[in-house]
């Protein structure tokens, strides 16, 4: 692999080379994806490059996390907790905004949404106070909140601070459920995995 | 470049891209390697779902020379499943995950911890002893990294330790001094008769001895101080994990 090239060094001037560098420092781009979108910057026309300038800008001027469930907004709250039709009673544990739409997208969750900003992950240096927990405690305690769902990632970091969460929450007179795990829709029995069929098993309903 | 094929523990699973993965893994033959997972954050891939934390998988992957190594496949074995509602066995686990990243170094395999890792997350997750499990494996953790202190010989004047008298641990050193050695104004810590043959049962590579151990707190305290005090010389800094754990005998 070519060694990078220091920012100062740059054959095209410094400026270029701290240019490649930020580029080269946002997830999934390396060096000479980062080298391909400096040179795309520098020839498409100024006023497109300088309008993705003002884009970043304006984003990080206007957009912060909603005081009420950690949504991203531009608004003092975001759109769900503003939104009068929603059930105020039920609230959605998310990790990440993202987690957030993807539940949005479906159209039949009713209630509101706290986002926790990551999950529980000591290997990688995040602990119970670096998720928004004080603010879910105080919100179940005065807001009434009959239901909290956990749809934290089905995996064991997720399940562990969905745990976590769930003994915050014991002494709070509220009921904790989660997603439903097992078969997807569609799928046939016979292709289903163990693990998947053992989940579909347990999580049963009456029909 | 060569396909190998291993038993795997998964230490660390990082996500790279809109779809892959990069994986650390501790395998049975190999040590512990680190390896890109190219589509393994899809629900469909070959990997089956099985690149969770702990998780016990059979794996193929492309040795690479320099770089990430290539998984191309892995298939559930088994997944960590602490005792439930037990966050305390989940917090081990990590812990054990985080053990084998920073003291183990890559393709230097030990085929023994590697099974003392399995009976350990196993015992997480029946219903064993979680604190002596955990002092099982730090005991086994050290001797493979050849750290293990002698506990029967001074490592000063090279005679027995006497049970009677406590022994001194010499951290930098990673041995034991007799009460001779260490002399009466030792300030370091000590280690009594009864811990060091407690520990030196359950630092025994084989057998089953030591699930019948029976730890007094006194002895479990001295066992714990000693593993912490050298897991956290060597790494240069306590394991992150530690402070989440909560570990105590009788």
């Amino acid at each position: 692999m070519p060694k990078p090239v220091e920012p100062a060094h740059h054959p095209y001037g410094p400026k270029v080379g701290a240019l490649v560098e930020r580029l080269a420092s946002l997830p999934g781009i390396g060096g000479k994806t980062a080298e391909r979108l400096a040179q795309h910057l520098l020839d498409c026309p100024k006023t497109e490059a300088l309008a993705f300038a003002r884009a970043i800008t304006d984003v990080r001027a206007a957009v912060h996390p909603c005081p009420e469930c950690f949504n991203l907004t531009e608004n003092d709250l975001c759109d769900i907790c503003r939104d009068p039709r929603r059930e105020k009673h039920l609230v959605c544990i998310v990790e990440q905004p993202r987690d957030l739409l993807s539940l949005e997208a479906t159209g039949i969750f009713p209630g509101l949404y706290h986002v926790l900003g990551g999950r529980i992950s000591p290997l990688n240096g995040v602990g119970p106070d670096d998720l928004n927990l004080d603010a879910l405690v105080k919100r179940v305690r005065d807001r009434g909140i009959q239901e909290v769902v956990m749809a934290t990632n089905p995996n064991l970091e997720g399940d562990g601070t969905a745990l976590y969460i769930t003994n915050l929450l014991a002494e709070q007179p509220v009921k904790i459920t989660r997603l439903a795990r097992g078969i997807a829709t569609g799928s046939v029995l016979e292709f289903a995995n163990r693990e998947m069929l053992a989940d579909a098993l347990r999580g049963r309903q009456a029909f | 470049m060569p396909t190998e094929k291993a038993e795997a523990i998964v230490l660390r699973t990082t996500d790279y891209s809109d779809t892959s993965r990069i994986v650390a893994l501790f395998t049975d033959q190999f040590g512990r390697i680190s390896a890109l997972a190219k589509g393994g954050r899809r629900l469909k891939s070959s990997f089956e779902n099985s690149l969770d934390l702990l998780a016990d998988c059979q794996i193929v992957f492309i040795s690479k020379s320099s770089g990430l190594d290539l998984l191309t496949s892995s298939q559930l074995i088994g997944r960590f499943r602490p005792q439930p509602n037990d966050l305390n066995c989940l917090y081990a686990g990590y812990y054990v995950a985080e053990l084998l990243l920073g003291l183990t170094e890559e393709y230097d395999p030990h085929p023994n911890l590697f099974q003392v890792t399995r009976e350990t997350l196993s015992e997480f997750s029946q219903a064993g002893l979680v604190a002596r499990a955990v002092l099982r494996f730090e005991l086994a953790m050290l001797r493979e990294i050849g750290q293990l202190p002698d506990f029967e010989v001074c490592m000063n004047c090279g005679s027995l330790l006497e049970g009677a008298k406590p022994s001194g641990f010499l951290l930098a050193e990673s041995g034991l001094l007799c009460a001779s050695c260490s002399g009466p104004d030792w300030r370091g810590p000590v280690m009594h008769g009864g811990t060091l043959r407690v520990l030196q049962m359950l630092s025994q590579e084989e057998g089953e001895v030591w699930r019948n151990l029976v730890l007094i707190p006194q002895q479990f305290r001295e066992g714990r101080q000693l593993t912490t005090l050298s897991i956290s010389h060597i790494l240069g800094k306590q394991p992150k994990s530690l402070k989440l754990l909560m570990l105590s005998v009788g």
